[in-house]
């Protein structure tokens, strides 16, 4: 790119080239640092905190922008797999499984081979998959109560499947 | 809130009374956490981060009865204040001077620090003196234990713990172990260790994490790895070298002793004469002649100060803990003239 001349003092040369998209049209406008400062874009906070990639990142993104939208997005936060590439971060919990077979991939690289995980289990949900099949016992022997016509124990099945089922919705 | 009582004291982690404290600074074990069902916060907007923060803040309430944490808003903060934080290893840079709701728990002892809406919405850390990762991770699992009671970590039964980067996925778990290691680096071996030690899948950082120089010959080991093995295991590869690295230190230690006394003595009192008589004294300069001054008292080559000062100087003698102190913002050269004072008075050299 040949040097510009500040769209706003038309004196310094333009170092600050912002993109603005209005209503699907592609705006482009070339400013000094002076002036930019002036107007508020807050460069130097910005440029400190973009990393390599996501400078890189934003290059690939307002390049590609048509296939872009083809790309498949997590659909929990609408990110592609493209752009958590290029910023190496991802959007939200969902991510892990709408780019599951890259995530994979690239879990192999990182993690010496490994895709799956051998720590710890959060003792909630350990109780909460134990609650889930012990309702899941408790009503089959509560058809087998009922076809064998043991009223009696039913119902003190029901009751503890009941009391189950709340602390599930309590939980 | 205020961080006033705060910047003359050190934390416990600098204690110098740990296991092996002649070569381990601390023992650190971190762990990454997100909420289920929210946005991380790369993708977060103004109302999840306020979202995320409020459930937190009622986990929190119950740990502070627990551990004795407070929460302290880190945009309630001055900037002076946010850098005595880092110096401290209570928050990281990022943390410090990062944009939108955020904050950070930690106890009076500092061991326990949880910085919030971090890179993670949860990044909690145990930070012990010397070796002693055993200890630092059963209060680490406590803390953890004890919020996971009250919050829904985004899990994975496959994946396991799922962080905003896939680096920390699975256990979500950073051990480091930050050693001090003057006589690797004075005969220019330390590449050497470092190499052995990134072929078993460790990586090397310096005194104040990712991308930051070993100042003051200081140096972390911690593990890449976080999937695919459990907590125990990766704390076991890394507790498997760091008696290795610490054999060789000490081999060159002695052997410098044997061979070069004279010149290692020099080296040590310089140093030490140094910090008691300057008037002008740069940041770099001090970490360089502190780390001379902690290798002679562990050599008994010196021992006029004891282990806990020096340690205690590393951190007080930093640009955020000096300005806390004089109540100001000072420049670069204030700062060396201020750092100059407050070590003869620490050192009880002041006129």
């Amino acid at each position: 790119m040949s040097a510009m001349v500040c769209e706003i003092c038309r004196e310094s040369i333009a170092t600050v080239h912002l993109t603005e998209i209005v209503n699907n049209t592609k705006k482009e406008i070339h400013l000094c640092e002076g002036c930019a400062q002036e107007k508020g874009v807050a460069i130097h906070s910005h440029v400190k905190n973009l990393s390599i990639p996501e400078f890189f990142g934003q290059l690939v993104e307002s390049r590609d922008g048509a296939s872009e939208s083809a790309a498949p997005r997590c659909s929990g936060c609408g990110i592609t797999y493209q752009s958590f590439r290029n910023s190496g971060k991802l959007g939200c919990p969902e991510c892990y499984v709408a780019f599951q077979v890259e995530m994979e991939h690239l879990f192999e690289k990182i993690h010496a081979g490994a895709i799956r995980h051998r720590g710890k289990v959060p003792s909630r949900l350990d109780r909460s998959l134990r609650r889930k099949q012990e309702l899941e016992e408790l009503r089959t022997e509560l058809m087998s109560a009922v076809e064998h016509e043991e009223y009696e124990h039913a119902a003190e099945l029901r009751d503890r499947i009941h009391d189950l089922e709340l602390e599930e919705q309590c939980s | 809130m205020q961080l006033n009582d705060f910047s003359n004291k050190a934390g416990e982690w600098m204690s110098g009374t740990g296991p092996e404290s002649d070569l381990v600074i601390s023992s650190r074990i971190r762990l990454a956490r997100n909420l289920a069902g929210e946005s991380f916060l790369s993708r977060a907007d103004s109302n999840v981060r306020a979202r995320v923060t409020t459930q937190i803040h009622e986990a929190l309430e119950g740990l502070e009865t627990e551990i004795g944490s407070r929460y302290s808003d880190l945009d309630e903060l001055g900037g002076i204040d946010r850098h005595v934080l880092v110096e401290r290893h209570l928050i990281s840079r990022e943390h410090a001077f990062g944009q939108g709701d955020r904050g950070v728990a930690y106890n009076a002892n500092e061991d326990v620090a949880i910085m919030v809406n971090e890179e993670d919405h949860l990044r909690l850390q145990v930070l012990r003196s010397g070796l002693q990762l055993d200890a630092t991770w059963e209060t680490m699992n406590r803390v953890d234990n004890f919020l996971e009671e009250a919050l829904d970590y985004a899990y994975d039964p496959k994946y396991g713990y799922l962080t905003v980067c896939p680096t920390n996925v699975g256990t979500g778990l950073r051990a480091s172990i930050m050693l001090h290691l003057p006589a690797l680096v004075m005969t220019r071996q330390v590449d050497k260790v470092f190499q052995a030690v990134t072929k078993i899948g460790l990586a090397v950082r310096g005194l104040y994490g990712e991308g930051t120089q070993a100042l003051g010959d200081f140096y972390q080991i911690s593990n890449q790895i976080t999937l695919g093995k459990s907590e125990a295991d990766i704390l076991e590869t890394i507790r498997s070298v760091i008696p290795q690295v610490m054999d060789y230190e000490r081999t060159v230690r002695r052997t410098l002793l044997d061979t070069k006394r004279t010149v290692l003595e020099d080296k040590v009192w310089r140093a030490y004469g140094t910090l008691c008589t300057a008037r002008i004294i740069s940041s770099k300069e001090t970490m360089e002649a502190l780390s001379l001054v902690r290798l002679g008292i562990n050599l008994e080559v010196l021992s006029e100060i004891d282990l806990r000062t020096v340690n205690e100087l590393f951190v007080l003698t930093q640009p955020g803990h000096l300005q806390k102190m004089e109540g100001v913002e000072l420049e670069s050269i204030d700062r060396d003239i201020a750092r100059a004072r407050f070590i003869r008075s620490y050192l009880e050299f002041a006129e």
